[in-house]
């Protein structure tokens, strides 16, 4: 435990700011990631399991564009609508199929699905790590320097974008009349159903909205890493922990959440390095022992 | 939920059973099983993202293997081999260890699970007596440690103390000439990392007295983003940083740390970046950087070597890996074994392989041999290399080879350090 | 033989006797080692699967986190074996390192137990697995003493207890499979008993019981503590056959297996989960050595249990057997 290393930091300015801007991008990322599973949770009552393998998904789609058009910005976003496609797919094939199924069902089903993606994606793409998109020229710039510290141009740009998918996402849910049914639906689908509202295109919508923030995470992460099978499988653990930690459903504590771990990640480097996960898990147990809800989930 | 009737249900048993038998194994050809078949067990990674590992060594073997087999085989007798995946868990290589002993009845078991399994591993072979060639562990303890070695094993593969005499001598080389002080590492936390990282700051001690560690990052091996570790590096700004990083991990670190420009003021040597599919996946390539030589064709400078890569990559359309070449050493060692005794019996074997010097495209001893040391049964004077990296083939120029006599001092030091002498 | 009918001690003892006898005879029948082995690890690892199954099963309580008791046994037993304790007690030290085992994963259950059991639902698995990755992460970190990512290096030695070598195959296969059927049948009682039955109500309907003033949750206290003492038993057998102890035991990847079990074998039978465990083993070794792609055939074969089956095997074969 180097004690000593985290206050010499906190009392730093230039430490300060460049480790909280470096967990800033850290939970914006994640963010992206964990609002699709909170959303798709919230509103479906699943839990799934396979998130992790979409945002790999969304890597390996936005990587296939990528060696076809060599453009950036169409390989993030058609890799990401790529995948969300695959969640509609995903969702009436399979998903829509244990709506009411016990959550044991529901986890193994996702489970399986993980396990099956992560070995086709290696025979269809090969079983070594595929090269990142490589960051976009406009990027490729020195990083810059604000009160000291030290932020990539490239970093602010995903900040930027998550920040901005989430209000996104905050204003299609309460804004419009698409989320104000998703909300609806979370609480009595069957009278909603009786009004006329088809559920079922409905609820495939919700899904691939979530898939899609998976798929862009991944393709995001994609820019600036290897793409290989199994990349999905630390991102479900962090967002699950993010998601249980927010508040299962809600978007806002997931982005509060995200934060929390994004900046415990950043700072728990350098007072703990050899312990940063266990940091994580001792936070996710606390929560739940002390407020099982959430931070701003809603009490059952 | 009555959806699925039967009719579907069958449809998706058919389906699942009809792609689960395309996928067969690279396997030995049935027609060549025979009784008196000299069996070799391979317990290897071949699924997952580090299938490569286990792609990799069977490809070197079943090069040799087959040139063996082609040449009449031992008086006519063929090398039969059984390659199982035990998925990187330690549990299930010693199942598959303990399949190929009792059911299979290898006569010999050649090693090519990571460094967690390959301990399993050798508490299996140790109870059993079956000769065993570990071909991929660089954990140094492996051989090291006198409570963990037995009679029956030996290393092929590199370790983690030579590499890093050889890599500490030449960082204090360039830290001279460009007057780097301050250090840094990343390694991934494992027991590869920790024991590269252990060995390499230890040696550079040596060296270069007085080189200063400003920190240490420590992420988890396959960790996605290295944000948390790549902040401590810009803001201390050491003159040096050491990262036994490898693969996809590798090309994440690199291309991250490019957005902080991180390597403009710092110096990053990298054991295991000139790996032809690593150079090949990182985006923008910084000029000089330093890496090991791991394996490349272009190092040792010789034509043995450029004919293995050749044959290599004739076969199988592509490089051979640093996991090849320990393979090929091995497989060649065993089969010189087998000519020599004329016989499976471990004993005789092991005394065989026991102190063996042979000429190999990876020697670097008297006549470009390598050695299997007497005393820890471990491989010694194979290439150990240095250099920078450029952006196109052969990828590193200016390679220096490491001292084998340095390191073979510096060994005994460290050794004596831990009480393993 | 109308006593066979009767479902209580004496029948199951019997019954457990003659599997042991059998088996025993089915080794000298047919000497194939690999056999054995998977014999050996489908009971093990279906003891693991049966006490989750107290869980899942008979509490319907969802446990995500079950490996952690598996692993803890695991390593009580390998670190007791490789203490210097060993040296004193002689031929004691297996069966005192496999009670301490049981014992250590007891009072780790209790202690994760009494927090866990307050919370429902998803809430109570999500805990479980927060406490299961917190000690992995423990057990990565404490290298010095659990070897960290490589796990209990070096071996232990199994000193012979009352004539039994566990060096020795035979010896192994007969006193694994013996300890895991007189396990079955002393949870069979208790499955079997009032005890038993509180956890079935509890399951169904939790407020019935605390209004015929029973207490829920000293009862799922208990029953977590049970299964978390059954899980470390598995895992020392599991460490005495590897020597070893390995890390990827507390992942929650480990956590999946015998879920998967219960749901391969079924979740509504007492043996479900060993015949769930058996379909698991025979899949591992058959798809292992056919093929590269395990995780998609496992994959493919879950998918067809979930959708198709609806049930594990035993469930829908008993089932079927009592629609007639």
């Amino acid at each position: 435990m180097e004690i000593f290393a985290l206050f010499d930091c906190i009392i730093s300015p230039a430490c300060l700011l460049t480790q909280a801007a470096g967990g800033l991008k850290i939970g914006m990322l994640l963010f992206l990631v964990a609002s699709g599973l909170t959303l798709v949770f919230g509103v479906l009552g699943v839990i799934n399991f396979a998130h992790g393998a979409l945002y790999m998904l969304g890597a390996y789609f936005s990587w296939q564009v990528m060696s076809i058009t060599g453009h950036f910005g169409l390989s993030v976003i058609l890799g990401a609508l790529g995948v969300g496609i695959f969640g509609i797919l995903f969702e009436r094939i399979l998903i829509s199929r244990v709506y009411n199924a016990e959550l044991l069902v529901q986890i193994l089903l996702c489970y399986s699905v993980v396990l099956i993606l992560d070995d086709l994606v290696m025979i269809i793409w090969g079983d070594e790590f595929l090269s990142g998109l490589g960051v976009p020229e406009l990027f490729q710039v020195p990083p810059l320097f604000i009160f000291d510290a030290i932020i990539p141009p490239f970093h602010l740009a995903i900040i930027a974008m998550s920040f901005i998918v989430g209000l996104i996402l905050w204003f299609i849910m309460t804004k419009t009349r698409f989320g104000r049914l998703v909300r609806a639906a979370a609480i009595n689908p069957k009278m909603l159903e009786a009004l006329g509202v088809n559920i079922n295109l409905l609820r495939a919508g919700v899904f691939m909205l979530g898939s899609f923030l998976a798929g862009l995470g991944g393709a995001l992460a994609a820019s600036v890493g290897s793409v290989v099978s199994g990349m999905g499988s630390s991102i479900i653990i962090e967002s699950f922990i993010v998601t249980v930690i927010g508040g299962m459903g809600s978007i806002s504590g997931a982005f509060l959440a995200s934060l929390i771990i994004g900046m415990a990640r950043s700072f728990g480097a350098v007072a703990m390095p050899l312990f940063t996960d266990g940091l994580m898990f001792m936070i996710m147990v606390l929560v739940l022992i002390l407020r099982p809800q959430g931070l701003m989930g809603k009490k059952k | 939920m009555k959806k699925i009737n039967k009719y579907s249900r069958r449809a998706i048993l058919k389906t699942s059973a009809s792609s689960a038998s395309i996928f067969a194994l690279t396997g030995f050809p049935n027609i060549l099983k025979a009784e008196n078949n000299i069996k070799i067990g391979i317990p290897t990674i071949l699924s997952g993202r580090v299938a490569q590992l286990g792609i990799s060594v069977t490809n070197a073997i079943k090069m040799s293997v087959n040139n063996f087999n082609n040449a009449g085989g031992l008086d006519g007798r063929n090398i039969e081999l059984i390659v199982r995946d035990s998925r990187a868990k330690p549990d299930e290589a010693a199942r598959v260890c303990r399949d190929f002993i009792n059911s299979d009845k290898v006569d010999v078991i050649i090693n090519a699970e990571a460094s967690g399994a390959s301990f399993a591993v050798q508490e299996v072979v140790r109870e059993s007596g079956t000769l065993c060639l570990h071909s991929v562990s660089e954990t140094t303890s492996l051989t090291a440690n006198p409570s963990i070695r037995a009679w029956n094993t030996f290393r092929f593969s590199r370790q983690g103390i030579h590499d890093s005499v050889g890599s500490a001598k030449y960082a204090a080389k360039i830290a001279k000439e460009k007057g780097l002080k301050t250090w840094m590492s990343v390694n991934p936390d494992y027991a590869y990392g920790r024991d590269s990282d252990d060995t390499f700051f230890w040696a550079l001690e040596k060296f270069s007295p007085g080189a200063k560690v400003l920190g240490k990052g420590w992420p988890k091996i396959f960790q996605p983003d290295y944000t948390e570790v790549i902040t401590q590096i810009a803001r201390k700004k050491p003159d040096a940083v050491y990262t036994s990083l490898w693969g996809g991990d590798l090309v994440s670190f690199i291309d991250q740390a490019s957005l902080y420009g991180i390597f403009k003021n710092t110096e990053l040597f990298a054991i295991n970046l000139a790996d032809y599919t690593t150079m090949s996946a990182i985006k923008n390539l910084p000029e000089g950087l330093h890496s090991g030589t791991r394996y490349v064709a272009a190092w040792p400078n010789t034509q043995d070597n450029r004919n293995y890569d050749k044959s290599y990559t004739d076969l199988y359309e592509d490089h051979p890996t640093n996991w090849s070449w320990s393979a090929s050493v091995a497989i060649d060692f065993l089969i010189n074994a087998l000519k020599e005794t004329g016989s499976t019996d471990s004993k005789k074997l092991a005394e065989a392989i026991k102190g063996k010097t042979r000429k190999s495209f990876m020697g670097v001893g008297d006549n470009n041999s390598v050695s299997i040391r007497d005393r820890d049964q471990t491989i010694i004077d194979y290439s150990i290399g240095w250099g920078t990296t450029i952006s196109n083939e052969p990828y590193m120029t200016g390679i220096q080879a490491a001292d084998w006599d340095t390191i073979k001092e510096l060994e005994k030091i460290w050794l004596a350090d831990k009480n393993w002498l | 033989m109308s006593f066979l009918y009767k479902d209580n001690f004496h029948r199951d003892a019997f019954l457990g006797l003659i599997v042991w006898f059998t088996l025993i005879v089915f080794y000298h029948i047919f000497p194939d080692p690999g056999i054995h082995d998977i014999i050996q690890k489908v009971f093990i690892l279906g003891l693991f699967a049966m006490s989750l199954n107290i869980l899942i099963g008979y509490l319907g309580l969802i446990a995500f986190g079950h490996a952690a008791f598996f692993a803890s046994g695991a390593y009580t037993l390998g670190l007791f074996l490789q203490s210097d304790y060993v040296l004193s007690l002689g031929g004691f030290s297996i069966p005192i390192a496999m009670t301490l085992a049981v014992l250590i994963s007891s009072i780790l259950a209790a202690l994760i137990g009494v927090i866990c059991i307050r919370l429902n639902d998803i809430y109570f698995s999500f805990l479980t697995l927060a406490f299961q990755m917190l000690i992995y992460s423990i057990i990565l970190a404490l290298v010095s003493i659990t070897g960290g990512d490589q796990g209990l290096m070096g071996g232990f030695p199994k000193p012979p207890f009352l004539g039994i070598d566990l060096g020795r195959p035979f010896d192994f296969y007969a006193f694994t499979i013996f300890i895991s059927v007189i396990t079955i049948v002393i949870l069979r009682q208790i499955i079997e008993s009032p005890f038993g039955y509180g956890l079935r109500m509890i399951r169904d309907n939790s407020e019935r019981p605390a209004a015929l003033g029973f207490s829920n949750q000293k009862h799922k206290l208990i029953a977590f503590i049970l299964a978390g003492s059954i899980a470390g038993l598995a895992g020392s057998l599991q460490a005495l056959l590897d020597v070893g102890a390995y890390a990827e035991w507390a992942y929650w990847s480990k956590s999946a297996e015998p879920l998967f079990m219960i749901l391969l074998g079924g979740m509504q039978s007492f043996l479900g989960p060993l015949m769930g465990a058996l379909i698991f083993e025979l899949l591992n070794d058959f798809v292992t050595a056919n093929t590269r792609y395990y995780g998609l055939v496992l994959g493919l074969v879950i998918l067809c249990f979930v959708l198709g089956l609806k049930k594990g095997l035993l469930d829908w074969l008993l089932f079927k057997f009592n629609r007639k």
